[in-house]
């Protein structure tokens, strides 16, 4: 490859996520951007929870965790941050890592905020001006959820960070804009690519999924030669390098675990794709379908081929509503007979649940170890010669109080129900389930904005 | 002679919503070749049975020797929703693997 190369690293795949990585390929990755993912799915309705009981929350903070580590380095070396940490609320993020920063004794640290993707004061205005938000799936009105919802998120691309960068951001924080728009944005600005050069979008796009789950492209989770990959414990995360025409070479921090291959990053390019010849973004329509790959060794891999096609018109919005909550229970019977007693202590729990008058909506069996990840297609595990079941009961309810009731009621199992049982165990914390509302926004109701802080 | 899918592949999933994608990536031309002529839709469909409500549909990446298959209403009403313990559909591509090829 020759010509000038822009270095993305993938620092961060998810809420949570280790931040070593991001800190080596800072130290010594000598990239020139780290992308950061925090957000998935059921992420921002946490994250809105915690805005709702404190104006001050509402982001990821393992940001904050990550820069602590690697904010002196990124200043040295001049490397840029583009992370949607800000979740349900960037500003209060961006200020957050200010009085990191100055803690740190850094100054002259520019943090730009990325805002926009936030629509939820704004629904029933745009119902008003006609947009529906129906289902995608179902075609359903929202009015059936609107009193429930936690967030309305829209997922916004890349013109804000394109717009932060230009005004000399070196962080940049943003809440729900796409994963693969954390990528696009410095591409765009560096090589000032037209907002219609489809094919360039499209192949950067290509290459941004390929490395945004971080340590899923290295070695991580890969189901191939899954004992030939060393040294997963330090696990380093991939790095692209990308040319002006869009594709790239990835590789990964020097000196760190794992592997980058053509398997390894095949695995990745399939992970969470729909239609790989029309892949939606906010920023362009993605074409995978020609995408090559050639191993040029020493965990290096060059990615071709990715093509691209207009964004568009409409965004997705991610929206939360909440869904009730899970009420669980875990016990194990013991040979002889095990599979019979787990039905017998099912009957019971169940028997005893219906007496404590319990509301629930659908509940599920299953027997770890035996049909816990392929229910339905897997048989019961009906040998009675069987040395232990462990049985899991969960149920979806409308509140609190009936999911609690469901290991109130197995408790019993303990001195009531058949013998040969244990690990009944203590109380499990209670799950709130959100459920997700799929649906669209024409894009001109949708416009990001940027404020600058100064440290 | 290969006897199922793990023969002459590997495979990644997870999930969009309710819908659960499969990859499948094969380890050279030739698998590949089997692949596309084997591992159809009819046949995923028959061999996920209950474990998926919806549909199945597959595309082709020919350039990384890939099938993709997309599942819908395959986890229970979602990641955030789903009462399985595989709720995000991380291991269905072990189920996919484990397919037979006929003869």
């Amino acid at each position: 490859m020759s010509g000038r190369t822009v270095r993305l690293g993938a620092g961060m795949a998810f809420w949570g996520d280790r931040v070593q990585p991001a800190i080596e390929m800072v130290e010594r990755g000598d990239i020139d951007y780290l992308c950061c993912d925090h957000l998935a799915e059921l992420t921002m309705s946490i994250l809105a929870k915690q805005r709702a009981k404190a104006s001050d929350r509402g982001y990821t903070r393992d940001i904050l965790d990550l820069l602590r580590g690697a904010l002196p380095a990124i200043v040295e070396k001049g490397v840029k941050v583009v992370t949607n940490s800000g979740g349900a609320n960037p500003r209060a993020a961006a200020e957050a890592i200010a009085t990191m920063a100055k803690e740190l004794g850094i100054s002259g640290l520019r943090i730009g905020v990325v805002t926009g993707d936030d629509i939820e004061a704004d629904i029933d205005d745009l119902m008003t001006s006609g947009v529906g938000f129906e289902n995608l799936d179902t075609g359903r009105p929202l009015s059936e959820v609107r009193e429930r919802l936690t967030h309305a998120a829209v997922y916004t691309g890349c013109e804000g960070i394109v717009d932060a960068l230009r005004q000399g951001a070196q962080i940049v924080v943003c809440g729900r804009v796409t994963d693969i728009a954390l990528y696009l944005g410095p591409l765009i600005h560096e090589f000032g690519w037209a907002r219609d050069d489809w094919d360039r979008l499209g192949m950067a796009t290509v290459v941004a999924h390929a490395i945004e789950c971080g340590g899923q492209a290295t070695g991580g989770l890969y189901a191939g030669d899954w004992q030939g990959v060393p040294g997963l414990e330090e696990l380093g995360y991939p790095i692209a390098e990308v040319a002006e025409d869009g594709t790239a070479v990835l590789t990964k921090t020097p000196g760190t675990g794992g592997r980058v291959d053509v398997g390894t990053v095949s695995e990745q390019l399939v992970y969470e794709i729909l239609d790989p010849g029309n892949y939606l973004t906010a920023d362009v329509t993605a074409d995978f379908t020609q995408v090559h790959l050639e191993d040029l060794g020493d965990d290096r891999v060059r990615i071709t081929g990715g093509t691209g096609k207009p964004a568009p018109a409409t965004l997705k919005v991610n929206m939360g509503y909440r869904a009730g909550f899970v009420g669980e229970a875990v016990f194990t019977y013991t040979w002889p007979d095990a599979y019979a007693k787990a039905q017998r202590g099912l009957e019971f729990l169940r028997t005893r649940l219906e007496r404590a008058d319990f509301q629930y909506t659908e509940d599920h069996v299953e027997y770890v170890g035996q049909t816990s990840m392929f229910p339905g297609v897997v048989a019961e595990p009906d040998d009675p010669e069987l040395t232990e079941i462990v049985v899991r009961y969960a149920a979806r309810c409308p509140d609190a109080e009936n999911a609690r009731k469901v290991f109130t009621e197995s408790v019993p199992l303990y001195n009531n129900g058949p013998a040969g049982v244990a690990g009944v165990g203590t109380r499990p914390p209670l799950k709130e389930l959100y459920a997700i509302w799929p649906c669209l926004i024409p894009r001109e109701h949708v416009t990001q904005s940027v404020e600058m802080l100064e440290v | 002679m290969p006897t199922r899918v793990a023969d002459l592949a590997h495979g990644r999933s997870g999930d969009k919503g309710d819908t659960c994608n499969v990859g499948l990536v094969a380890w050279d031309d030739a698998g590949y070749e089997v692949l596309c002529r084997e591992v159809t839709e009819e046949r995923v469909t028959a061999h996920f049975g209950d474990l998926v409500q919806g549909s199945v549909t597959r595309y082709e990446l020919p350039g990384i020797r890939a099938l993709n298959f997309v599942l819908t209403g395959a986890l229970d009403g979602g990641g955030t929703m789903s009462l399985r313990s595989d709720h995000l559909g991380k291991v269905m591509y072990a189920w996919l693997l484990r397919m037979e090829l006929p003869g």
